[in-house]
């Protein structure tokens, strides 16, 4: 007996998805070798095409690292703003673009370290209004700043990132959706992952368990809301004009939810599946339902609620335990 | 004194309004639990129809109103059963997204089908007036609100002196408790699901003749509605007849006194959700 109980417990060997992280390999080779391709005529609208794509990967899978310490956000519309306008007011106040670029994303850092704590204690719906309450509130306010300031309601003109250069901007934004990738598997494969889960799932019980809740909350609205404002930088010196009604939009903090529930909860790899497939879709789409494209975000949403809870990623992991990535 | 005074009471009449579709989520999310994120867009519905029996048929919006209540009564319980009852067990996260989706769904549709132009309904009514002393009241405006009453007044006897009304309360304490006793569980919930897509309907009706009827104007009315129900605390029917009123003054408080008050008057209830949100978070009770 007592030789049985000594004998070591063979430690279970981390479950890693290989699988994933080929699979996100093959997704930046791809979208590496994309600009390079003999495009044709259509060579600025597959690139513009190509740059939004990755653009909406980066909103969804920085919503879906708040989404993985439990708190649902409705506020990623006014990180994305954030940066947009922060980009830009830097850019007039005559700051190098280069400069321009993180520090708007750390202003919209900082501010959502400011909703975090206001917000720390609100859980499932209470959460979401409170997050929705803060976005229009955002808008509110720079829509009712003086036009010297802000713009106003007219929104302000934005110079051309990188002087208009369709390849250089993918490239950069190929860059930027990289570091996103990079901080989530950093999240997957550090302690603040098994923080995250264990507040998502109960957060008494973590903070019983000794988990500063508090911290790791806050951190993840950071690294989500820094990521979210730096696609809103990506945004403004694409479209060169930001207005209050277009960058705050509900449709910019519903995109990243829905696509993230669509391509897989909790995962890095199923955002960006999602972001790919609805946005493509939407292209395709676009000149049958014209104005009403978010048609299909609402459908999505409610045949992935009601069938597909775990998301396109699921579909291939279904039954397999662990092994997420 | 006139000018405050006749604040006071443009915001009252505002709030019967608030009441009603604030009502209407209160009994979804009180006796249902689900918290209908397309509250709004049953609104929508309301002022739709009621624009399209004006005017392709000419009926009077007020006069439509019933038929109209009764058919988005029937597409809310259909939505109960083709959706809302799966997920009833769900997580909250779940519930709560495949409202907002059914939202966003039905918005974008009308977008799609009726472009997002503003229809306005035009009424004989429409430029009328009442004269109270030193104070004025738009004719529409009282006529609504005299409907919101009404309304209101009948939800409350049905929910405080009949059978259904009470096994409605019975439900919203303890579903198990109540299903112990024989009541119909699934049937309550499908007729107050029901019941509160209609008031949001009725709502819908007025705002068609006091504003306009277009897809996006019941995101703004759910969104208040939202704030209302937080003020009163998630469920309690009785709260929200303050709270609406409250809300309705303060927007017309921050209207008339606050510079280009306008615009800033839509943050009124942002603030109020934020606040109540906040100061009772920290005071410990959800």
């Amino acid at each position: 007996m007592s030789a049985v109980s000594a004998r070591p417990v063979p430690a279970r060997r981390p479950t890693f998805a290989w699988r994933a992280l080929l699979a996100l390999g093959i997704f930046f080779v791809l979208a590496l070798a994309f600009p390079f391709l003999p495009l044709g005529d259509r060579r600025e609208f597959l690139l513009q095409i190509g740059f939004f794509t990755l653009v909406a990967g980066i909103m969804a899978l920085s919503w879906d690292l708040l989404a993985r310490s439990g708190q649902v956000s409705l506020a990623h519309a006014a990180f994305y703003g954030l940066g947009a306008y922060g980009y830009a007011l830097l850019l007039k106040a005559g700051v190098p673009w280069g400069a321009a670029m993180p520090l708007a994303a750390l202003t919209a850092g900082f501010v959502s370290l400011l909703l975090g704590g206001v917000t720390m204690r609100l859980s499932g719906m209470y959460f979401a209004i409170a997050t929705l309450a803060f976005t229009e509130v955002v808008r509110t306010v720079i829509q009712n700043l003086p036009e010297s300031v802000a713009g106003g309601a007219n929104g302000l003109l934005v110079p051309a990132l990188l002087g208009g250069n369709s390849r250089g901007q993918y490239l950069l934004a190929l860059a930027l959706l990289l570091l996103t990738v990079g901080v989530s598997l950093a999240v997957r494969l550090s302690k603040l992952h098994h923080a995250f889960a264990a507040i998502r799932q109960g957060e008494e019980t973590a903070r019983v368990l000794g988990v500063n809740v508090v911290r790791y909350k806050l951190a993840a609205f950071f690294l989500s809301s820094v990521l979210a404002a730096l696609a809103g930088v990506l945004y403004a010196g694409k479209t060169f004009f930001i207005s209050p009604l277009d960058t705050f939009s509900l449709a910019n903090s519903i995109s990243p939810l829905t696509t993230s529930i669509f391509g897989g909860l909790y995962t890095t790899l199923g955002p960006i599946l999602g972001a790919t497939v609805l946005r493509v879709a939407e292209e395709l789409l676009h000149n049958t339902v014209k104005n009403g494209y978010l048609v299909v975000y609402g459908l999505v949403l409610m045949l992935s609620i009601l069938w597909l809870p775990r998301g396109i990623v699921g579909l291939w992991r279904r039954g397999r335990q662990g092994g997420d990535l | 004194m006139d000018l405050f005074l006749q604040t006071l009471l443009n915001g009252l009449l505002q709030s019967g309004i608030y009441a009603l579709v604030a009502s209407g989520l209160a009994l979804s999310v009180g006796v249902v639990g689900i918290v209908n994120f397309a509250h709004g867009e049953f609104l929508m519905i309301g002022a739709f129809l009621a624009w399209a029996a004006s005017a392709s048929l000419g009926i009077d919006p007020l006069l439509s109103l019933p038929v109209v209540a009764l058919a988005v009564f029937g597409v809310g319980a259909l939505t109960y059963r083709v959706s809302i009852r799966h997920v009833l067990l769900a997580p909250e996260l779940n519930q709560m997204l495949l409202t907002f989706g059914l939202g966003i769904l039905l918005q974008n549709l009308a977008l799609m089908l009726l472009g997002g132009n503003t229809r306005t309904v035009s009424t004989p009514y429409q430029a009328s007036s009442l004269q109270l002393g030193a104070l004025t009241v738009g004719g529409p405006k009282a006529v609504a609100f005299a409907f919101a009453l009404a309304l209101l007044g009948t939800l409350y006897f049905v929910l405080y002196r009949t059978t259904l009304g009470r096994q409605m309360r019975a439900v919203a304490q303890n579903r198990r408790g109540a299903q112990l006793i024989g009541i119909n569980v699934d049937r309550v919930y499908m007729l107050a699901f029901g019941v509160s897509c209609g008031l949001a309907a009725v709502a819908g009706v007025l705002v068609s003749v006091l504003l306009f009827a277009s897809p996006t104007v019941g995101l703004v009315f759910a969104l208040k509605a939202f704030a209302i129900i937080v003020m009163a605390g998630l469920g309690n029917l009785t709260g929200v007849l303050w709270a609406s009123v409250l809300l309705g003054v303060s927007e017309a408080l921050v209207q008339t006194y606050v510079p280009g008050g306008g615009g800033w008057s839509d943050a009124v209830f942002f603030l109020m959700i934020f606040g109540t949100l906040v100061l009772r978070s920290f005071r410990g009770n959800r």
